[in-house]
């Protein structure tokens, strides 16, 4: 089940921050911005490019699949997760390293350097408030 | 600039006191570093105090316990680096010539704060530590790319707590004076994969002080000054700027700059201590601070050469890993080991005829910064 499915109208739902990803018919997409100076992408937006100080930003795409730069499991609770569960680091084409939430498989055990596509999903649920993020899963 | 000289340190008691203040501590490691050097309280004419949780006037509170008041008091928070920012704030202001003498404090009450019990929390509205990133998960995937990149196995991670364990057993303030084997550190329980339990820094509440002094007028109290030969303090850089996680351009930096103030190259110390919060860690230092060439920090540890009796010991007093890290506390505690070893008074784990001592600290997770933000060294020398 995706987190905008209509299933579920009555609780609320609320992304984890607002103007950082949406879901179309294809799958999730993260939102990221450009420099139109030196071409910089970064993920999440900046008000401005950190390298060149350019205010110009325009708003891009992220591709939908990355490599697994490196990934851990949580063996302890931390915030809203509960153990165990997984988090990595993900290596996207325009030169951005995500950090995000890993959504574990039965049969695609986590490696480093293998393909992973960015889904949108519930993260975790707040008293009736469904929380919708990112996260990766292997391809 | 003037000259610097450590005249005085001292340590509290290491380990859990839910029924001691901060106040009392920091005031027991102040009690210590004035009889260590043998000066009233009156003689102390400014003070540093770094704490990073349930701060609120620490240097008051703590200086009060000892007679101490009506001065300038300043207070800091700088993640695990807070302890060697207060030190470098004294530092300053003597090396300008604003005072003769004066106090800096690190002090950490974590099992009364309000993350007792609990992993370090992110910032409240920073996004990575929403999404699940913490300290030990930060390292962990920071052992995966050790051992993906550079050869290393979890044995060696195990080695580094073993180590750290050892050197713990022969310093009579540690928090955890017991021997482990790889077998144990490997066996207990799972953190964050593929760090255990026994390769994480405890919690501890805890204090250190040192007493610091310009050269001239340190000769009135002590005939065994000890020379701040650098100060440094850096913040990191962006993170997209860190394309390998398993070194720290920060921390590089630092490095690069205090052995130039110090007019020393890394073959030239005698003994380290630094940031140690995960096992793994230690081994990303060796080569941040220059004591191998990059990507030789497995085999550095390898070799030996970091155990006490090696070519350069690293973490005699046991490390954060044995000895306890009491966030604010290490990086004043750090400084206070490394006197110790350059008086000759460091008993069963002195480093030989040690010379010169480099301390070291690192820390701080911000989203869209370097991970290990802070980071800051101190050179001193006999």
């Amino acid at each position: 089940m995706t987190a905008v499915s209509r299933e579920d109208a009555m609780a609320d739902v609320v992304p984890v921050r607002e103007g950082i990803f949406r879901e179309e018919a294809a799958g999730g997409l993260l939102l990221g911005n450009k420099c139109v100076s030196c071409g910089r992408i970064y993920f999440p937006k900046t008000e401005f490019c950190f390298d060149c100080f350019e205010k110009t930003m325009e708003e891009v795409l992220l591709s939908r699949r990355g490599k697994l730069y490196s990934y851990t499991f949580g063996r302890l609770p931390a915030g809203h997760f509960q153990p165990p569960y997984a988090v990595g680091l993900v290596d996207m084409p325009e030169g951005v390293r995500i950090f995000a939430p890993l959504k574990m498989t039965e049969d695609k055990p986590f490696r480093i350097g293998m393909e992973m596509e960015v889904m949108i999903d519930e993260l975790w649920q707040e008293n009736d408030t469904r929380v919708i993020g990112y996260n990766f899963k292997p391809v | 600039m003037r000259d610097v000289a450590v005249i005085g340190v001292g340590q509290s008691i290491f380990g859990k006191f839910p029924n001691r203040s901060a106040a009392s501590l920091g005031g027991e490691s102040v009690s210590a570093a004035l009889a260590d050097c043998g000066i009233p309280p009156k003689a102390i004419q400014v003070a540093y105090a770094a704490r990073a949780y349930d701060a609120n006037c620490t240097a008051q509170g703590v200086l009060k316990e000892v007679g101490i008041r009506a001065l300038e008091m300043v207070n800091v928070e700088n993640a695990c680096a807070g302890g060697a920012t207060a030190f470098r704030g004294v530092w300053k202001e003597i090396a300008d010539g604003r005072y003769d003498v004066g106090i800096a404090i690190g002090v950490e009450s974590m099992t009364t704060s309000p993350i007792a019990g609990k992993l370090i929390p992110p910032e409240k509205d920073d996004l990575e530590g929403y999404l699940g990133m913490t300290m030990p998960g930060m390292f962990g995937m920071v052992a995966r790319r050790q051992m993906e990149e550079y050869g290393a196995t979890v044995e060696d991670f195990a080695v580094v707590s073993v180590k750290n364990h050892h050197h713990g057993c022969l310093n009579p303030q540690a928090q955890y004076k017991k021997e482990f084997t790889v077998e144990e550190i490997l066996n207990s329980r799972m953190i964050c994969d593929p760090i255990t339990l026994l390769m994480c820094c405890p919690n501890t509440d805890g204090a250190a002080a040192a007493i610091l002094c310009s050269m001239d007028v340190a000769r009135k109290y002590t005939t065994q000054p000890i020379r701040v030969l650098a100060s440094t303090l850096l913040t990191g850089d962006y993170k997209y700027l860190q394309k390998d996680i398993c070194a720290s351009p920060v921390g590089r930096k630092v490095s690069k700059m205090a052995y130039e103030m110090a007019g020393c190259e890394p073959k030239d110390i005698d003994l380290v201590e630094m940031h140690d919060a995960f096992a793994n860690e230690e081994i990303l230092r060796y080569e941040d601070l220059g004591l191998c060439k990059p990507g030789e920090g497995v085999a550095l540890l390898r070799s030996g050469a970091t155990k006490i009796g090696g070519r350069i010991p690293v973490n005699p007093s046991g490390g954060l890993l044995a000895l306890g890290h009491p966030l604010s506390a290490s990086g004043v505690r750090t400084i206070c080991e490394v006197v110790l070893h350059l008086r000759g008074q460091a008993g069963a784990r002195q480093t030989p005829n040690a010379k010169v001592g480099l301390a070291h600290m690192l820390g701080g997770l911000v989203t869209g910064l370097e991970h290990g933000v802070t980071a800051s060294i101190h050179i001193l020398a006999r």
